[in-house]
């Protein structure tokens, strides 16, 4: 494989399965896979080298916890209770309890004056905030083919090749490539995130997503909607009062039965903290108490997501992770 | 679903149902870390239930820097390294290790195994810690100490490597393989 022909070596296309490209890199990536059959054969092997392992196969007997481990969680358990109740005994023997009062608020205020400093510094040192709009071409693509890749990459293609896609341009998103199938395919940005998000306008947030007719009928239009306010310049108010309107108007639609997408890619930017994120399905409904739907209970596979919670828009929101990316390769458990 | 890191917090500030959960969502897995890498089921429980252990003793000290997933296989990768060691003084004073158990595996399992077996170990570890445990690139390279470029680089080889002996075995032996021609089939289309 010459270089001159390929914008990216093979190690890359390794790293590219594997979830491990930046995304910019990766829609590279994927964008240089759709045309070269060399690169296809060459993914076609690693998964299949993947398959292979994946044939042996540990059969686990159903062992639960043994009574060492059993012993030592109680011992574990007994220490941490014994160290509660000691404080108030130490107090018994003082005979002003204030003056215990006093040490203890001292010792809080100390303590929480440190832990603020700290975690000021680290959240510093860890991530950037975005506080306010970057400029616009941050948030586009300029290479209209690669955001159509990636905006199929959200769906296994039997779904995403006869979908509709669409782009950003400046003036909001346009359809690039008409659809057979009632699908909808794009690659969605930041001000899809809650308003209190920190990456609300990270430019970096590259999020693909298939939504099935119901969703394309009920849910797209609150991100056309959302890109069209944000390219208007308009504040987070104004956008929430309008998404508001909207709905009591009934200009918004509220989401459809049936309604749901599909987040499968492994080469999207979810924000700084999750990056390609899990592969999952999402499902909307109108206002909907979680627990019908057992979210986010003790091994529920289902969570509730926060996009639409606390929002202007009357939708809850559940994802359910997946085992596999689109492309079929099994994706990291969550 | 909570996550590993809230369920390992929620363990230091004394919840054994924070631990029961950790238990049930790692034991199986933990179980297979040592199965493939000691050909010794009995062994393999034992060593998952220490890996366990040695959370319980060492849970005021974990600090939420690494994901719960890499903070347990670096436990279990020190345990799988002293039971090596352990074989390897045995083995000296005329003991030897385990013979891998055959009867009865499946003949794909067996294949693979061997092919595993022809690969350097550094590059095995790196390959079995990806494809099995799914590890990131970043969290195999902080478990072995090594730069990210070379988990990178081994992983690729050990790949290609690893191509390259089950496509001779499958040539040797078509018979042997459920799946022949399956790393050959020309596909096209990403996804």
């Amino acid at each position: 494989m010459s270089a001159n022909r390929h914008p990216i070596e093979q190690e890359e296309l390794m790293a590219y399965l594997d979830g491990e490209l930046p995304a910019d890199q990766a829609t590279e990536a994927l964008s240089h896979l759709e045309l070269c059959a060399e690169c296809q054969t060459l993914v076609a092997d690693f998964r299949g080298v993947s398959q292979e392992l994946m044939g042996w196969e540990v059969e686990s007997p159903e062992v639960g916890i043994s009574s060492e481990i059993n012993a030592a969680l109680g011992e574990r358990l007994k220490k941490r209770e014994a160290a509660k109740v000691s404080w108030p005994r130490l107090g018994n023997r003082v005979t002003s309890r204030w003056v215990w009062v006093g040490v203890l608020a001292i010792v809080c205020v100390v303590v929480g004056l440190t832990l603020l400093l700290t975690s000021r510094n680290r959240n510093e040192s860890r991530s950037t905030t975005y506080p306010s709009m970057a400029s616009i071409e941050q948030y586009l693509m300029p290479d209209r083919n690669a955001e159509i890749a990636l905006a199929r990459s959200a769906a296994p293609q039997s779904i995403s090749s006869d979908a509709e896609i669409m782009v950003l341009g400046w003036r909001g998103y346009e359809t690039a490539i008409e659809g057979k199938n009632g699908f909808v395919c794009m690659v969605e940005r930041s001000w899809t995130s809650p308003f209190n998000s920190a990456q609300f306008w990270n430019p970096k947030v590259r999020v693909p997503i298939c939504l099935n007719p119901a969703g394309a009928r009920s849910i797209l239009p609150l991100t056309i909607k959302r890109t069209e306010m944000v390219l208007a310049g308009l504040s987070k108010a104004q956008m929430i009062d309008s998404i508001k309107a909207g709905f009591d108007n009934k200009e918004l639609p509220a989401p459809e039965p049936g309604a749901m997408c599909y987040m499968m890619s492994r080469a999207g930017y979810l924000s700084d903290a999750l990056g390609h994120h899990v592969p999952h399905l999402m499902f909307y409904f109108p206002l909907t108490d979680k627990t019908s739907w057992g979210a986010d209970l003790p091994d529920s596979p289902v969570t509730l997501n926060p996009q639409f919670q606390g929002g202007p828009e009357p939708i809850t929101e559940f994802v359910i992770p997946v085992s596999k990316w689109s492309d079929g390769t099994v994706a990291p458990a969550m | 679903m909570t996550s590993d890191e809230a369920l390992m917090l929620e363990f230091q500030g004394g919840s054994r149902t924070a631990f029961e959960e950790l238990f049930a969502r790692y034991r199986k897995p933990l179980y297979g870390f040592f199965g493939r890498r000691l050909n010794n089921p009995e062994r393999a429980e034992d060593l998952a239930q220490e890996t366990f252990l040695a959370v319980i003793r060492a849970a005021s000290r974990y600090e939420p820097r690494a994901s719960v997933r890499t903070y347990l296989y670096g436990i279990a990768l020190k345990l799988l390294a002293a039971e090596r060691r352990k074989f390897l003084t045995s083995s000296t004073s005329g003991q030897s290790a385990p013979e891998p158990k055959t009867d009865g595996t499946p003949e794909r399992m067996l294949w693979v195994r061997q092919a595993l077996e022809k690969l350097d170990a550094p590059e095995r570890e790196i390959l079995m810690l990806r494809e099995y445990e799914q590890l990131s690139y970043s969290d195999i390279a902080e478990l072995l100490r090594i730069p990210v470029n070379t988990v990178r680089s081994r992983l690729f080889r050990s790949r290609l490597a690893l191509k390259s002996y089950l496509e001779s075995q499958a040539k040797s032996n078509p018979a042997l393989r459920p799946n022949a021609g399956q790393l050959h089939t020309g596909r096209r289309g990403m996804q």
